[in-house]
């Protein structure tokens, strides 16, 4: 089976929009972003990697309600779909199987 | 929170760099933030971030990729297609009557400008069929005489020769002289038309041999080329190599080869043989030498030769040869005329090669396409003021969630469904009057049914009628506001709004130049044959005389005056009614040197001319060798002859011409041997002495007898006299009448076509006026309750109709008077465009409209208020 690529950016913005479910959409999602990792996200870059986790289909997406200060435009919300899930897990798992020969192989250095 | 505005600029630059389906959640998010940032650290910074954001997302421009979401509407799917025509299909049940008007309409109109299409492409592809078309080119000779430019055809014999030896641009180069000569094979006699040529003629125009050996083809006295046609009526097998037939009784000539039939769609079409050219231009007569321009001249230009360069090379070639033998060659020039432009842009105007046959080809393109507006604009006119209809259905369509690219593919489908009715009943209506068109164009037309491409053509032609006739309506309808149609009974106002005023102003401004240009050609037509000829049609007839016949003419004019078949006869150069010959250099008492140059038309007589022609005699006496020896010197001028001589007393004057002394002995009214269009030029009437025997002769026949009797016995007599010759003669009439066929087949098409326009036209605004009194119905009912008389309502209704035929024809007069006033510049004796034209045009388009609109209003006029007003 074909792995799904997740880049870096994409994988913190999915990451986010999982964090901020039901209200992900793209102003917050710079935002949160911005506060969790402390680095300045530009807001186009955030939605050309929400346009593109859409299209590989790891994202949905479904107009939410207008707010004033939007000028009464509508929010796109966005929801991670189950293939986002399943390649977020699998991410972290093969990370995390990493970790583990990391953390043994540090063990057996130790001599322990 | 006060409010702020981002810069529109950057709003602006927002718009190209995203899919206007993204700019709203993007705007959205950028105005968010700057609603944050201002508050935060003022305006103008918010303002320059939101500038800069926008600016990042300059990475959209390239990524404009649809978002695949379940709010995409589609427009164009197969099922919406055939629910689409399913309920096109059920509005036509539903409304006959206006299927009816537009599917005639449509019909007709395809019919009518398919068959101009045919007609078009034959004319474009006419003598542009042969392979090496590109290359091929007539040379035409260009000089300037008495300050008139001058442009003609014809060329020296030896120029075909010279050009293709001396200049290496010319790869081949054909003489061509079409004639008719008698043929014989055993004891079958018949004149068939042929062509002298030379060897290149069969390679240049991919003249195909079916049998008979390649080389010296052409090139050897005595052999001959025939046709298949000719092969199988002389032979009666297509076997015809190796046997031979007799010219004119005394030569024989071999077949050497059987052609093809020469392509229908060429001007060779009716060659039957070639024969070398030396059979008729001997090497060394007068006729062979570089100045008499007596045949055409086509050569083969070499792959990649520029005409523009081979015209520079070989402009003075005649002119060298002619020096010393002409007084002044200085503006004697020869061109090349391409094969491409024979057909259509041969005509000669003033010295220069004009368009010609394009003209018509123009024009008639044009009738086409404005026959096929006429019955688009019904479509137009008609569904659009039946907007009421499926104005609902547009609103419930809307509501429903339809786009308007759906309902405008909605209403272009039903459009596309009734041309695609028309034009299969068009189809077999093509197929039926194929024949006569045939006949009305004098071609031969045959639109193939079986070949793909004819259907693949038609169904372009039906989605593009289709198309013409739908879009404005599918514009119209699916425009219409849901809230406004569904409120309640939607009203459109009256059935005529500008815009459909306007097309029927188009469509009657188009009918009302076919008239007039109709009662123009008619007028110019009568105008001609009522011209005086200046002599007797009736019974006069004429033949050659070939053989015997011209050596015992004495014989046959004494047996065929004593038959009682004859009234009189004359000997002369040719027939009365045609050209003969031209003569140039006649001196006259007290003409100069110019003279030399004017043209004067010869024809002979020996005695009994003015008797036989009905031509009037003015002054003196006619030519009579009978009763005054000196007459085979005598000449009688024509009017206009006399004029041009400048003389006071014609009669007794002395003529020079021919190297002969000529005494003139009278002066004839002027009477009309070429077109009936033009004057009549100087003319004169020889007796035998000229340098061409009189080898024709003209008879009038006994009116008192039988017509076939009285040619029965001419045959006898003929036969009698020579039995090697067929009869073959004509009658004044007949020429003259021919004469007129190319006026009467365009006014006779005119016609048709105006007939066509008419019926469109009327069909459409009968169709208007119905639903005109429809939707005026409870309108009528209040006037008649109030009293008004029924009169009164039907010129109510009358009136509007009557007052768009009234612009159309304040349109349509100048623009025809125009056009047919070009037309009549062909003509220099023609009719005046008179108000008559006008008068009767106006009558009948206000005739035309008033009928057709007339019973639609009587019925609404007639109709019982109570009816009308009872419900509601």
């Amino acid at each position: 089976m074909k792995r799904n690529y997740l880049g870096e950016f994409e994988e913190l913005v999915l990451l986010t929009v999982t964090i901020l479910h039901p209200g992900a959409y793209g102003a917050a999602i710079s935002d949160e972003m911005q506060e969790q990792t402390g680095r300045s996200v530009s807001i186009s870059a955030v939605h050309a990697a929400l346009q593109r986790l859409e299209e590989k289909g790891m994202l949905s997406s479904a107009f939410g309600e207008a707010t004033q200060e939007r000028g009464g435009r509508r929010k796109r919300l966005f929801a991670v779909t189950t293939l986002g899930s399943q390649t977020l897990q699998s991410v972290r798992d093969m990370r995390s199987k990493l970790w583990e020969s990391i953390i043994s192989k540090d063990l057996l250095v130790r001599g322990i | 929170m006060s409010y702020n505005n981002p810069p529109k600029f950057a709003d602006w630059l927002l718009s190209l760099f995203c899919h206007p389906e993204q700019v709203e959640e993007v705007q959205g998010d950028l105005q968010e933030r700057f609603q944050k940032c201002a508050a935060r650290s003022g305006v103008r910074r918010a303002k320059f971030r939101y500038t800069l954001e926008v600016l990042g997302f300059a990475r959209f421009i390239f990524k404009q990729r649809r978002r695949a979401s379940q709010y995409q509407t589609q427009i164009f799917s197969f099922g919406m297609l055939t629910t689409y025509l399913r309920i096109s299909w059920r509005n036509l049940l539903k409304a006959k009557g206006y299927a009816f008007i537009n599917i005639t309409g449509l019909m007709v109109a395809m019919t009518a400008s398919t068959l101009i299409c045919l007609w078009i492409q034959s004319e474009l592809q006419f003598d542009r069929s042969y392979s090496k078309v590109d290359r091929i080119f007539q040379v035409y000779n260009r000089d300037i005489f008495n300050d008139e430019k001058s442009v003609w055809s014809t060329t020296p014999s030896p120029l075909a020769h010279e050009l293709n030896a001396s200049y290496p641009d010319i790869e081949m180069a054909t003489r061509y002289v079409p004639l008719t000569l008698l043929l014989s094979v055993g004891d079958l006699n018949s004149n068939v038309k042929g062509a002298l040529a030379d060897p290149d003629f069969v390679r240049i125009f991919d003249v195909n041999l079916l049998s008979g050996s390649e080389n010296r083809l052409l090139a050897d006295a005595g052999r001959i080329i025939i046709s298949r046609r000719l092969a199988t009526n002389l032979f009666g097998t297509e076997n015809a190599v190796g046997k031979t037939m007799q010219i004119d009784h005394k030569d024989h000539f071999l077949v050497s080869a059987v052609m093809d039939n020469l392509p229908e769609s060429s001007q060779f079409q009716d060659i039957d043989y070639l024969i070398p050219c030396e059979y008729m231009i001997k090497p060394g007569s007068a006729s062979a030498d570089w100045t008499s321009n007596n045949l055409s001249t086509f050569v083969l230009l070499r792959q990649g030769a520029q005409q523009a360069a081979v015209n520079q090379k070989i402009r003075k070639v005649t002119a060298h040869h002619l020096k010393g033998t002409l007084d002044n060659v200085a503006n004697r020039e020869i061109f090349l005329h391409s094969a491409h432009k024979w057909h259509l842009y041969s005509k000669i105007e003033k010295g220069e090669v004009v368009g010609g046959g394009i003209v018509a080809v123009r024009l008639f393109a044009l009738v086409a396409i404005f026959i096929l507006v006429t019955a688009c604009v019904n479509f137009v006119n008609l569904s659009t003021a039946r907007g009421e209809m499926s104005a609902r259905e547009v609103g419930v369509r809307k509501v429903a969630g339809a786009a308007k690219g759906s309902l405008v593919l909605r209403f272009i489908s039903e459009a596309i469904l009734l041309a695609l009715i028309a034009g299969l009943l068009a189809a077999v209506v093509i197929w039926a009057v194929t024949p006569a068109f045939n006949d009305l164009v004098g071609r031969h037309l045959q639109p193939d049914f079986t070949s793909p491409r004819f259907w693949a053509s038609g169904l372009a032609f039906v989605l593009l009628t289709g198309l013409l006739a739908g879009s404005y309506p599918a514009f119209v309808l699916s425009s219409f506001q849901p809230a406004k149609v569904l409120k309640g009974p939607y009203r459109f106002g009256t059935a005529a709004t500008p815009a459909r005023k306007c097309l029927v102003v188009l469509q009657f401004a188009f009918a009302i130049v076919l008239i007039i240009s109709t009662l123009v050609i008619r007028n110019q037509i009568d105008h001609a044959e009522r011209r005086e000829s200046g002599f007797n049609k009736e019974h006069l007839f004429y033949a050659a005389l070939p053989g015997n016949l011209e050596k015992h003419y004495p014989l046959l004019r004494d047996q065929l005056i004593t038959s009682g078949a004859v009234v009189s006869a004359t000997r002369s150069l040719g027939p009365t009614v045609s050209l003969n010959t031209r003569q140039w250099g006649v001196q006259f008492p007290g003409s100069v040197e110019t003279d030399k140059n004017v043209e004067f038309d010869l024809f002979g007589a020996d005695r009994e001319f003015i008797a036989t022609t009905g031509v009037t005699l003015l002054e003196g006496r006619e030519i009579d060798i009978s009763k005054y020896p000196t007459d085979s010197t005598a000449i009688v001028l024509n009017e206009t002859a006399a004029k041009a001589m400048r003389l006071k007393t014609p009669v007794g004057a002395s003529v020079r011409f021919q190297k002969t002394d000529w005494h003139v002995v009278g002066v004839v009214k002027d009477f009309i041997y070429e077109s009936p269009y033009s004057p009549v030029k100087p003319a004169i009437i020889t007796g035998p002495a000229g340098m061409l025997a009189h080898q024709w002769v003209n008879l009038r026949l006994n009116p008192a007898e039988k017509l076939e009797k009285n040619l029965m016995m001419l045959e006898a007599i003929f036969k009698k006299i020579d039995p090697g010759y067929p009869f073959s003669y004509s009658f004044a009439d007949d020429t003259y009448e021919a004469r007129f066929a190319r006026e009467k087949q365009i006014g006779i098409l005119t016609t048709t076509f105006t007939g066509l326009a008419i019926f469109i036209s009327s069909m459409g605004i009968f169709g208007l006026a119905a639903f005109a009194a429809q939707q005026r119905i409870k309108e009528i009912g209040v006037r008649k309750v109030l009293g008004a008389s029924v009169p009164s309502i039907v010129g109510l209704l009358t009136a509007d109709f009557v007052k768009l035929a009234i612009i159309a024809f304040a349109i349509a007069a100048p623009v025809g008077w125009y056009i047919m006033d070009q037309w009549l510049t062909d003509f220099e004796y023609r009719v005046q465009i008179g108000p008559g034209v006008f008068l009767f045009a106006s009558c009948s388009t206000l005739l035309i409209v008033t009928s057709t609109v007339v019973w639609h209003s009587v019925r609404a006029a007639l109709m019982d208020p109570v009816r009308s007003l009872a419900s509601e």
